[in-house]
């Protein structure tokens, strides 16, 4: 509270001769002088009205303010009679309502009232579409009146079906009725909506007896299970639970050994997604694993194959003829070597490819003969079985064409080496020229290894990296190549001669 | 409004038992008047003449077969020379409409204070009431108490509406019956529906094991305190010291005796009994702590195995009982058995999950546990609805009925004096299914 006074005084100027300076003090004095609620008179008159911060923490304290409800004005009700549209008398009742509200508006409640929609029919409908030899008009009649009466709930309309001098009627009896002769009136009665809505509303009284029926008898199976077949069923379950999970315990083992032998390019799929998604087995897995070895699970193994293979019926012979179905009979030792576990796969998926090199030879030669690879329309046990024989076939044609080829190529070179001195010498030349250039130029060397993998590369590094699928190939192919490894370097340098001449 | 579903239109809700009559709004959730069933009477001169100065009488205007009718706090409990006391139900079932308006008036206008032709009223029934029955109750709620809408609603219904089901299976343990009700969309099934006099069994065991002597005591003088002019304190197990009130005990009736010895022996019950929670096992009985109690006529004891071998009554009946007596009321869980075996196999599943326990006879402690164990022995999934709060167990089904009548929905369902002049009895037969 400074004012022209005040400040006049700090830099020592002189007082301004229009103002007195008596009258400016007071009249501060007179404006600070008003005590301010909450403190007292004697404070106030020590510590004086500077400390502003002071005195407004010591404003009156005063209660929080009274909520506001209902938006300030009071609300009239009003004990009022209302009649309700979904009566059909004239009952009127009574309760309290906000004299706001239109005494003139429909109950609230009347609107859910929701009539189920029903299904009549004529004398002459009944007798031109719903006749039924199990069935009397009269009891259909019934049953769609109760049917209305109790909306369609079935146990209660069972509870409380009781037609008199009629059959004793299970549920799926009246079930089927009532849905049948909805569908037949909404069949043959003109639609005015669209196909999909009438398709949509036949579907929804669309009722299969015998199925509900046998669903009916599996419900009443379960609840009569004795606690030992409860107990073994659990046991079965835990049993399978376990079985699978050793079945990919062993997978990823065995993926994990062949990726340690293998490498990267084993081609292996990634197998960490499964991972992932059986964690906890997994875990489980490697606990026990880290027991020891061999644990109990091996053992019941053949005991659930064993079991297995006697519950298939031998009935079935003719059926599987009938249908050319094929068992193969998986021997019960089979299923405790671990990595001979087979998953079921499609048999056409087990055709052996050609090798890369003579693939479109063999293509070709098949090509020839009007043979389509690709798809079998067909492709059962016998026709696939054939197939591969006929590739097998082709295949090992193509390589001892290839191999003959070789050979007679061999012999000419090496007939023009021995006979024929005079003309051969300028062939002689240019061939020893070529093999020397051949040693030395890695480029070209690396050239006839690719160009001749199928051959001799093959035959030493071929097994580890290859997988089983063609392994059998790879056989072949070595018993090929051993055959004429001896001859693998001129051939070579004869055929790259061949080609760069 | 709409949202919460309820539209009150004071309507009263009154639920008849065997043990008590319960009168109250809808929408409350305990009754306003609870009075017992039982009534006193003094029987009208057979003389119809000199029945006359009785109608002349402004309490009891209505001639009748009781020459005066003793109803509620200050009813049957009080003794009055040659009084006798009787009740109007049998099993459930109303035989005796006659004291049932008197009982329903005292109810409403006296203990109320309502004018029962301003209030619709829903009024319960036993899932095994007959069609005449209830349509006889119609009758003298539109011709007698002229109210202006009707309904009569099925307690096993209302009992899972109080528990807020729609499908349940009701287990209701009364004063004298116990019934098993399976409800689906608040639909009886009629053909699932069991019930027995069970509670009755109970009492009766009880009441042989107290009165007749055994080798630890002789039997137990079950004299009702108002009988008893003084008592002197006694030793445990010693034989009572107390003199009887002479003047009373020669116009005490037979039937006024009875029923007050079968209240003593209630309170007994109340007060002592239990059920063991896993079974019958003589150890673990015996290794529950006794209870003492004291009779009026000062007599008291510790009751150890005998408070458990009352309860075991509900649960199991010893082979030799069978074997004596062929007609012995089936046991709660040869009722549930029975109950679900006559329903539909989809449902059974549905109906364990969603049990209902109800009724004042389930208070017995320890009744929940050993339903629960019973029925876990044969099904995997049961979940049992039993509320803590005795009111709403004792009074399930007058709560239900609140619950319905205060409903929005319900209002179209009344049977109103309109369609009742109309329609006549059949109506009933056809709205209340």
């Amino acid at each position: 509270m400074s004012n022209a006074a005040d400040v006049r005084s700090i830099l020592d100027l002189p007082s301004s001769s229009t103002a007195t300076p008596v009258p400016a003090p007071r009249k501060v004095s007179l404006a600070s002088a008003r005590k301010p609620d909450g403190i007292s008179r004697e404070l106030f008159s020590l510590i004086g009205p500077s400390s502003t911060t002071l005195v407004a923490q010591l404003a009156k304290p005063r209660l929080k303010q009274k909520p506001n409800l209902g938006a300030g004005s009071k609300i009239k009700w009003e004990w009022r009679q209302f009649k309700n549209s979904a009566r059909t008398d004239s009952l009127q009742l009574g309760h309290w309502v906000k004299a706001s509200t239109d005494p003139e508006a429909e109950y609230p409640f009347a609107k859910y009232n929701v009539q189920p929609a029903t299904y009549t029919y004529s004398q002459e409908e009944y007798t031109k579409l719903l006749q039924d030899t199990e069935w009397t008009k009269e009891e259909t009649d019934y049953l769609m009146n109760i049917v209305h009466e109790y909306d369609t709930r079935w146990y209660v309309i069972q509870d409380r079906y009781n037609f008199s001098g009629g059959p004793e009627r299970s549920m799926e009896d009246l079930k089927d009725r009532y849905c049948s002769v909805c569908r037949k009136l909404i069949r043959n009665r003109p639609w005015t909506g669209d196909e999909s809505s009438k398709a949509a509303l036949m579907s929804s009284f669309s009722f299969d007896k015998d199925r509900e029926v046998m669903r009916k008898k599996y419900v009443a199976s379960l609840e009569n299970r004795t606690p030992e077949q409860i107990a073994e069923e659990e046991a079965l379950y835990i049993e399978i639970k376990r079985l699978e999970q050793n079945e990919r315990r062993f997978k990823r083992e065995r993926d994990d050994l062949l990726r340690t032998v293998a490498g990267i390019e084993s081609g292996l799929p990634d197998i960490v997604e499964d991972e992932q998604q059986l964690n906890g087995l997994l875990l489980d897995a490697k606990r026990s694993k880290k027991k020891g070895g061999a644990d109990l699970d091996s053992p019941s193994t053949p005991l659930l194959g064993a079991s297995l293979t006697k519950r298939l019926p031998a009935k079935n012979t003719a059926y599987d003829l009938q249908h050319c179905i094929t068992r193969t009979d998986l021997a019960p030792q089979s299923a405790t070597t671990k990595a001979a576990h087979q998953p079921a796969y499609l048999r056409s998926f087990k055709l052996p490819f050609p090798k890369s090199s003579i693939a479109p030879k063999v293509t070709q030669a098949l090509a020839e003969l009007g043979v389509s690879t690709t798809r079998l329309v067909m492709p059962t046990q016998g026709n696939v079985a054939l197939l591969e024989g006929l590739l097998d076939a082709t295949a090992s044609l193509v390589e001892m064409k290839k191999v003959v080829d070789k050979a007679d190529y061999d012999i000419q070179v090496l007939k023009a080496r021995l006979g024929m001195a005079g003309p051969a010498n300028e062939a002689e030349g240019t061939a020893d020229a070529m093999d020397v250039d051949d040693g030395n130029d890695a480029d070209g060397d690396a050239e006839g290894e690719g160009d001749g993998e199928g051959e001799d590369g093959r035959a030493q590094s071929v097994v580890s990296t290859r997988s089983a699928r063609s392994r059998k190939h790879t056989r072949r192919s070595m018993s090929i190549s051993s055959v004429d490894t001896s001859a693998t370097v001129s051939t070579r340098a004869g055929t790259k001669r061949q080609r760069r001449s | 409004m709409v949202n919460y579903g309820g539209d009150e239109v004071s309507a009263l809700v009154i639920d008849i038992g065997t043990s008590s009559v319960r009168a109250g709004y809808a929408g409350d959730d305990t009754p306003k008047a609870v009075i017992p069933t039982t009534f006193g009477y003094h029987k009208a001169p057979l003389d119809p003449d000199s029945a006359m100065p009785d109608v002349a009488d402004p309490t009891q205007p209505r001639p009748g077969k009781f020459a005066k009718m003793y109803m509620g706090q200050y009813g049957p409990s009080v003794w009055r020379d040659g009084m006798e006391v009787s009740n109007p139900l049998n099993e459930g079932l109303i035989h005796d409409f006659e004291p049932v308006s008197a009982l329903m008036r005292h109810a409403i206008v006296d203990v109320m204070r309502c004018n029962p032709s301003e209030h619709p009223i829903l009024v319960t029934e036993p899932a095994w009431n007959t069609p005449a029955n209830r349509e006889r109750m119609a009758e003298i709620m539109f011709e007698e108490f002229q109210v202006p809408a009707f309904y009569i609603a099925n307690t096993g219904v209302l009992n899972a509406f109080a528990a807020g089901k729609g499908s349940a299976l009701v287990i209701d343990v009364g004063q004298t019956m116990a019934s098993v009700t399976p409800i689906v969309d608040g639909f009886v099934l009629r053909k699932g529906l069991v019930y027995s006099t069970l509670p009755k069994l109970v009492h009766a065991h009880a009441h042989h094991m107290l009165a007749a002597p055994n080798p630890q005591r002789r039997g137990i003088d079950l004299y009702p305190h108002q009988l008893i002019s003084n008592k002197m304190p006694v030793e445990m197990g010693a034989p009572p010291r107390f003199t009887l009130r002479e003047d009373r005990v020669k116009g005490t009736t037979a039937s006024w005796r009875a029923w007050y010895e079968a209240r003593e022996v209630d309170e007994w019950i109340q007060s002592v009994a239990g059920v063991l929670e896993q079974g019958w096992n003589d150890q673990v009985a015996a290794s529950r702590p006794p209870r003492q109690y004291e009779f009026p006529t000062g007599y008291n004891s510790w009751f150890a195995q005998e408070r458990f071998l009352v309860g075991e009554q509900l649960f199991h009946h010893s082979s030799q009982m069978l074997a004596s007596n062929p007609t012995l009321p089936k046991h709660i869980p040869a009722l549930i058995t029975e109950s679900l075996r006559a329903c539909d196999p989809e449902l059974r599943q549905v109906l364990v999950g969603n049990v209902v326990l109800t009724g004042g006879g389930s208070l017995f402690a320890g009744f929940g546990d050993r339903l629960s164990a019973e029925l876990a022995r044969s099904f995997p999934h049961v979940k049992i609805h039993s509320p803590g709060n005795p009111v709403e167990r004792r009074y399930g089904g007058w709560l239900g009925g609140s619950v319905l009548g205060s409903l929005g929905t319900f209002h179209q369902l009344w049977i109103s004096k309109e369609e009742w002049m109309e329609h006549g009895k059949m109506i009933v037969g056809q709205r209340c299914k």
